[in-house]
């Protein structure tokens, strides 16, 4: 019998390939259906947003801020701002502090949405996305009435917010969560505990909390591989100590502690904790003012701040210098989904070349968060 | 060998359990939420956006008194002013005053730095603006007969201001 040649095969999956969340390429060393490795190649999406801010001043930026990562605007928004007011000695106003969270908290139910949607969609189930963009659906009019855009809110200005609550904001946010809460248990019945689903899930791609650490994953992907680190908790900023919620981690209930399945479902359950955090808020806004005055040309004083705060995709730092002058000399953003593409080589060894499509759907990395 | 069996009853029964959900749907208690767009709304989808929807901007040259603050807050610069002085009137008159809607990001910075009140600039809730001509999406505010009208509106309301210190 003649023997077979077998050498690795390298496929490219991407740059534009209808898996990967928006422009990213992945090469990919095969032998046979397992992976060798994938190598993650990044930078398609580079559009300079750091660059940008040195050329312009600083409350001109802010719209810029929403294009890091555009399924959550309004965090990123809300990063910036507090980074500039920490560095400026800027007071922010209680009542803006609030609608600041509570648009924060309906950003992230909108963006994980997406999240578990897409984890279907991509495993072959086109259903629940669908359930999933309608419910978003109605955070995304919330959103146009609350500052007139579904997407790239622009909303939250250095010392405050852009405009007040509008009339019958808080009922028909109200409304929205009371459907939203039995939405989820419905949408678990439709797809979370689908036995098909399960079995592509659960145990596939394990990351433990030792590499979660050592890669530098934050967010979703780190509490997943079972380490609580919040910083709406650890590192309390805004209102968030007065509220009461809890920071679900991954607990293995189909797998092991770290799967691909753990990750998905704990951003069920962080739905679930945001919609508890947005009504405590609601209950709790003062009146007063939602913007502080600030001159016609804000001049920051010279020196340099680092502000996190929890976006949706975890840790997202702003590091701004000032020379003093009304344009920020440089400008650095740290974001979950740059740190999140760093572990997939190591989890992808051995893989099947069909789970590489679960693990990265489960890391929840969107493209220009990685490359800004 | 039970497993095996155990492990496709599992799936049939999670698999009906999600179709009974799907099922739910064809029944009259949920209401389909989708709309036929463009044609087939009950009303043009510009009248159902909120009140403060970020749509094509609009620009009134009567109240605009030529500061060029929304111009300079743009931060792509798609506005674009020209104005000039007028003998014996006070201040600017404008003399062009363009809009990129291509570039524009409909970020809303102008419209929050324009000082008159009413806003001299200010979004609509157009959002139809898909046109097969880039030039199209300039849009012009001023035009020659609206420059010649908005300097005698100015020399006008010097000469009402000059009366009216005269008499005092
Ligand atoms: S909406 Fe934003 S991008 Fe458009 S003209 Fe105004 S400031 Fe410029
Ligand atoms: S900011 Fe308002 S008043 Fe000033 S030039 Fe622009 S539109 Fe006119």
């Amino acid at each position: 019998m003649p023997e077979f040649r077998t050498e690795e095969m390298v496929l490219n999956m991407g740059p534009q390939h209808p898996s990967t969340h928006g422009v990213m390429r992945f090469v990919v060393h095969t032998d046979g259906e397992v992976m060798r490795v994938a190598k993650p190649d990044v930078g398609y999406l580079h559009r300079s947003i750091e660059k940008i801010a040195e050329k312009l001043k600083y409350p001109q930026f802010m719209p810029f801020t929403d294009r890091i990562d555009y399924l959550a605007a309004m965090n990123c928004n809300m990063g910036y701002a507090m980074t500039v007011e920490k560095l400026a000695g800027i007071e922010v106003p209680p009542r803006a502090e609030y609608i600041r969270v509570i648009a924060s908290e309906l950003n992230r139910i909108a963006s994980h949405l997406i999240s578990v949607g897409v984890m279907g969609l991509e495993l072959g189930a086109v259903t629940p996305f669908l359930h999933a963009i309608r419910e978003r659906e109605t955070i995304n009019d919330l959103m146009e009435e609350l500052c007139g855009a579904r997407l790239t809110y622009n909303y939250i200005r250095i010392g405050g917010v852009a405009q007040d609550l509008p009339a019958g904001f808080a009922e028909k946010t109200i409304e929205f969560l009371d459907h939203f809460v039995p939405a989820v248990d419905e949408y678990n019945r439709l797809l979370s505990y689908n036995k098909i689903f399960v079995k592509r899930m659960a145990d596939v791609a394990v990351i433990s909390a030792e590499n979660a650490v050592d890669y530098g994953l934050v967010g979703p992907n780190l509490r997943a591989s079972g380490v609580k680190w919040d910083l709406r908790r650890d590192e309390p900023y805004s209102v968030y100590p007065q509220f009461e919620f809890d920071i679900p981690v991954g607990t293995g209930e189909k797998g092991q502690v770290g799967d691909c399945y753990d990750r998905y479902m704990l951003r069920i359950r962080e739905m679930v904790e945001s919609s508890r955090i947005i009504k405590q808020c609601l209950a709790a806004v003062p009146d007063g003012p939602v913007q502080t005055k600030l001159p016609a040309s804000l001049k920051v004083p010279e020196g340099e701040a680092y502000v996190r705060t929890e976006s949706v995709r975890g840790e997202l730092g702003y590091y701004v210098i000032s020379d003093g002058s009304d344009k920020p000399y440089r400008l650095r953003i740290r974001t979950g989904s740059f740190s999140a593409m760093s572990i997939v080589e190591l989890t992808s060894r051995g893989l099947m070349i069909a789970d590489l499509v679960a693990l990265i759907g489960s890391l929840d990395v969107v493209a220009p968060e990685i490359d800004r | 060998m039970r497993r095996y069996f155990l492990n496709i009853w599992e799936a049939i029964s999670t698999i009906a359990k999600g179709m009974g959900v799907t099922l739910v749907h064809f029944t009259p208690a949920r209401k389909s939420i989708t709309i036929q767009y463009p044609d087939r709304t009950p009303v043009p989808v510009v009248e159902t956006l909120p009140e403060r929807s970020r749509g094509m901007l609009t620009f009134d040259p009567d109240v605009c008194d030529a500061c060029s603050m929304c111009a300079m807050t743009c931060p792509i610069d798609c506005i674009s002013i020209d104005r000039e002085r007028v003998e014996g009137a006070k201040g600017f008159v404008l003399k062009r005053f363009d809009i990129d809607m291509a570039k524009c990001m409909y970020c809303g910075l102008c419209t929050e730095a324009c000082p008159v009140k009413p806003k001299g600039l200010e979004h609509t809730r157009e959002f139809e603006g898909a046109t097969d001509r880039m030039e199209d999406l300039i849009l012009e505010f001023i035009d020659e007969k609206k420059h010649r009208e908005l300097v005698e509106k100015a020399l006008k309301k010097a000469e009402k201001l000059k009366a009216a210190q005269n008499e005092e």
